[in-house]
């Protein structure tokens, strides 16, 4: 009899996404009981989260819901706030090489910030296996965290009391740490915070995370020597 | 009001998934160039910062980097304990207590 054997990256990818499960988690019964209370019926919070899989805009939507805004802006508001996706989807899918188009499809569904921090800070370029554990940690947990949270109502009232929502970026901010190599890294990773900052203050959405990861990505790609590319390679991962 | 929630939903599903897929499918079978695969290695460290930082120092559409501000001190405890190596559970745990005691002390 076969064993089903699970790659050693995928567990991995598992392992790195620990310390965000709690968060996620939590954050995903907030978002249950939050939806219940404004109205949503638990069978539609739970389509919601497993159809859309994108907690920020989820947060957004359900009270625009709740006051009964148009569909259009509702869903023009969702895709605004997931836009920085594409980046995210860009940088992972060469790691997708051998797989078929269908696995691709379903894959692309679970991208999600956390994964894509964990995965990218793991190895440059970044590994299949790697994410898709992290994917199945973060889903998972969110999934499970919006199923209780339905049922029994968020079971912390207030998740910034104990600094849960810090989780999110100190991760993201550890992850940076960690790739921050040469000095043109430096220089990315410090214009892109700069100019995020300044665009939070007087744009809404999430649209400083789209300008200023695609500027600040751009601008590095253009001026600086591609030939750093090759050394690069060999050096990281 | 529930055909309502339902389209929302499958509207809000759909333009997610435009944001997901395309790139994904589009990226994953064709070799890249050199200067394209610099920008996507790039692409990480600018967005990561550009996620991380906001939600430190902006607070409803204003800045908040007073010293006052719990989240400044627990990313100064995250990112040196990461520069150091320091296990990315630890040094988030230990940054998650310190804003949270901070929060309880002020």
């Amino acid at each position: 009899m076969r064993r089903l054997r699970i790659p050693e990256s995928v567990r991995d990818g598992v392992v790195a996404s620990l310390a965000l499960v709690p968060s996620v988690f939590v954050y995903g019964t907030v978002f249950g009981g939050l939806a219940v209370q404004a109205g949503l019926r638990p069978v539609e919070v739970w389509g919601m989260s497993v159809l859309v899989f994108a907690g920020a805009s989820q947060f957004v939507a359900v009270p625009m819901m709740a006051a009964g805004a148009p569909v259009l802006a509702v869903v023009v508001t969702t895709y605004v706030i997931n836009m920085r996706h594409y980046l995210m989807a860009a940088t992972l899918a060469p790691s997708f090489r051998g797989f078929r188009r269908r696995s691709l499809a379903l894959i692309a569904h679970l991208i999600n910030d956390e994964s894509f921090a964990v995965t990218v800070a793991r190895s440059q370029p970044p590994d299949a296996g790697v994410y898709l554990g992290s994917a199945t940690a973060i889903s998972g947990s969110f999934v499970v965290g919006v199923l209780v949270g339905t049922l029994l109502g968020g079971l912390v009232d207030d998740p910034e009391r104990y600094g849960l929502d810090f989780a999110f970026p100190a991760v993201f901010l550890s992850l940076v740490a960690v790739q921050l190599r040469r000095r043109s890294d430096w220089l990315v990773a410090v214009g892109a915070a700069v100019l995020a900052v300044a665009l939070a203050l007087v744009l809404r959405g999430n649209w400083h995370i789209v300008i200023a990861g695609l500027v600040a990505s751009g601008a590095g790609a253009l001026l600086l020597p591609s030939r750093e590319e090759e050394t690069c390679d060999r050096t990281s991962g | 009001m529930r055909s309502y929630v339902w389209l929302t939903i499958v509207g809000m599903a759909l333009a997610t998934y435009l944001t997901r897929a395309p790139m994904f499918l589009a990226l994953a079978r064709r070799p890249l160039p050199s200067r394209v695969r610099l920008w996507l290695r790039l692409v990480p460290l600018a967005v990561l910062p550009a996620l991380a930082i906001p939600l430190i120092v902006v607070r409803d559409g204003r800045l908040a980097a007073s010293l006052a501000h719990p989240p400044l001190w627990g990313a100064v405890v995250v990112f040196l304990l990461a520069a150091r190596g320091v296990n990315l559970l630890v040094s988030v745990t230990c940054a998650v207590t310190v804003v949270a005691l901070l929060r309880a002390l002020g």
